[in-house]
């Protein structure tokens, strides 16, 4: 069970930091539009 | 303080800059692929590697897809990690036959190596078997070392170059990184280790008998007391010195024994201690010789260098002087210097070492973010505890760890320039690049993220006595700073720790790993959307208006910014916790 969280523990956090390159790259996009 | 001591670190310094060009324009030329000495050694082999691995080395890419490459590379490698530690009681190599790692202890040792953090919750000789410590944590030490230096490169890019979209490839720059820097010195640098006596052999643990024998008596949970009579002992080793050269070199800081490099399997000579030392500022130092020569400002890479001196001596004389000082509880104590004795602090303290060598190197691990130890920070005087923790709580940009204290000084380099501007109301420049809106943006959240982390994690286990302060060992305002330096070394990926705090609990094994995890990655995406935009802009001349970024105003500039920012963030902690103790300790109270 602890293997099982530990694991995906650590795959969600990587989802998390990559949809946070997404999140700065919208906010680049959207201040140079301005 | 003595006249040798100080002889030891100038001379260490002189070291430390006679290496920083050569080494910086060989790095330089590696990743800008222009010709180098090593060419006919190492050209085939990363050609071979590309071929067999599928990586085209001519495509570029943004900082988008340079960051998630990083990431999904990160993720493999931890979930490898965690895998090998639970199953190693089923691998070969393990000739002690040690049992699978806990969970919680394996996910933030795996943790803690992918970050370049090595912190370590557990005594590796009895938990980690041959092949958990080469396969993964050895592993570790090179790639995450190399990401470091990867990334620190596409930040220069990123400064470097005009109206581009892209930093370049993150699969190349790790393999240049690793097979054209790391691996070469590492295998110089291991052969001199040996030859100091740095064990390096596969054998299981040596059973020796005791010329004493030794009677140990202890008092368990219920009140009684048993004696235990001790007649051998077990003399742990295995193969240390290869896995030391690249802790070391590589900022990496975790040791093959739990001693770390106070143990004299792994350092066992003051000359051994001096190349630990000098090894941690190689190649932090020799980045700003490349940042230099990669934007064809030498002297803007000079003027960083500087800036890094400037707090490199104001932390190590500090700590120096600190660590000299008789205790003043131990009154009626001999504490001078003399040709018998060190003099001053030496609890906790190597004797073939003494006080300027540990004062010299608790400075130097966690100017960088190795986190090595040679001598215990927990026993240090508290002024002398201060350094190492200011250290890292001003970022880890003295120099640095290995990529990571380049690009952590170029974020501060941003924000002075920024200030600069602001102060004679022009809009800020570097190296001929405006620094907008999102930049400073940027620069601001990898401000920001650190002391988010280390002082909500801080507060979280001061309040919370059955996870925080449970397996705390001291009180008062030294138990503060045991916590305190805990968080600041996991989200600064340091590594090092003030004793006295038992770590392995499921607390801190799950809050530690995810600082450790969010202190690396999630300030390393603002750093690299920073250089992404950077590299994007069109390049503006000098005017008489731009503030010049190789001058001694900059460098006090950068040193005063990184100061201030560094105080205001953490001066209220700072006074609960080392300041506060050293008052007490000089009213005659101890903690």
């Amino acid at each position: 069970m602890w293997d099982v969280g530990c694991v995906i523990a650590i795959v969600a956090f990587f989802v998390v930091a990559i949809a946070y390159i997404a999140g700065c790259d919208r906010l680049a996009g959207k201040d140079i539009r301005q | 303080m003595s006249a040798n001591g100080w002889f030891q670190i100038f001379l260490f310094f002189l070291l430390v800059l006679a290496c920083a060009k050569p080494l910086g324009v060989y790095m330089a030329r590696v990743f800008e692929r222009e010709r180098t000495f090593a060419d006919p050694v190492f050209r085939p082999l990363e050609r071979l590697i590309y071929r067999l691995t599928g990586v085209d080395e001519a495509h570029e890419m943004r900082w988008t897809e340079y960051g998630i490459a990083m990431l999904v590379f990160s993720m493999v490698t931890v979930v490898a990690t965690y895998a090998i530690e639970r199953l190693q009681q089923v691998l070969p190599l393990n000739p002690q036959h040690l049992g699978a790692v806990a969970p919680d202890l394996a996910l933030n040792t795996a943790a803690s190596f992918a970050t370049n953090t090595n912190w370590q919750a557990y005594v590796p000789e009895t938990t980690m078997s041959y092949l958990t410590q080469m396969l993964t944590l050895a592993y570790h030490n090179f790639f995450s070392a190399a990401v470091g230096i990867a990334l620190a490169i596409a930040f220069i890019r990123g400064i470097a170059r005009r109206e581009s979209k892209t930093l370049g490839n993150f699969w190349v720059d790790t393999t240049r990184a690793s097979l054209w820097v790391l691996l070469p010195l590492c295998f110089v640098y291991a052969l001199l280790l040996v030859s100091q006596g740095v064990v390096q052999n596969f054998r299981p643990y040596d059973q020796a008998t005791l010329v004493q024998p030794q009677t140990v008596t202890t008092t368990g949970a219920d009140g009684k007391t048993t004696s235990q009579t001790i007649t051998t002992q077990t003399i742990a080793q295995g193969p240390v010195a290869s896995q030391e050269a690249i802790k070391m070199l590589g900022t990496n800081g975790g040791g093959f024994f739990n001693a770390n490099s106070a143990h004299p399997f792994e350092n066992p000579t003051p000359l051994s201690d001096f190349l630990q030392i000098f090894s941690i500022f190689l190649i932090p130092g020799a980045l700003t010789a490349t940042l230099g020569k990669m934007t064809r400002a030498p002297a803007h890479g000079w003027a960083v260098f500087a800036a890094m001196s400037v707090l490199f001596f104001a932390g190590v004389s500090v700590a120096y002087w600190a660590e000299a000082q008789p205790n003043p509880l131990l009154h009626g104590v001999d504490q001078r210097a003399s040709q018998s004795q060190a003099g001053g602090n030496m609890e906790g303290k190597e004797v073939r070492f003494g006080i300027a060598d540990s004062a010299l190197f608790a400075t130097v691990t966690t100017d960088a973010s190795c986190g090595a130890v040679n001598g215990m920070h927990d026993s240090f005087m508290p002024l002398g505890g201060l350094v190492p923790l200011v250290n890292i709580m001003l970022g880890e940009v003295i120099f640095g760890g290995v990529g990571a204290g380049l690009y952590g000084m170029l974020i501060f380099v941003v924000k002075a320039v920024f200030i600069a501007g602001l102060m004679v109301g022009r809009t800020p420049e570097y190296l001929g690049k405006k620094i907008e809106a999102f930049d400073v943006k940027m620069a601001m959240l990898y401000v920001l993220i650190f002391p988010l982390i280390v002082l909500g994690f801080s507060a979280i286990a001061l309040m919370m006595p059955n996870l925080g302060l449970s397996s705390l060992a001291n009180a008062g305002p030294h138990g503060l700073s045991e916590i305190l330096y805990a968080y600041t070394s996991a989200t600064g990926n340091n590594g090092s720790a003030f004793a006295g705090l038992n770590a392995n609990t499921h607390w801190y094994n799950l809050s530690l790993a995810s600082a450790m995890l969010v202190g690396r990655f999630l300030m390393i995406v603002p750093m690299l959307a920073l250089a992404g935009n950077l590299g994007k802009k069109k390049l503006i001349p000098p005017s008489p208006g731009t503030f010049p970024v190789h001058t001694p105003l900059f460098t006090v500039l950068l040193v005063s910014v990184v100061l201030i920012v560094g105080a205001l963030t953490f001066f209220p902690a700072l006074s609960l916790g080392p300041i506060l103790e050293h008052l007490l300790l000089h009213a005659g109270k101890t903690f």
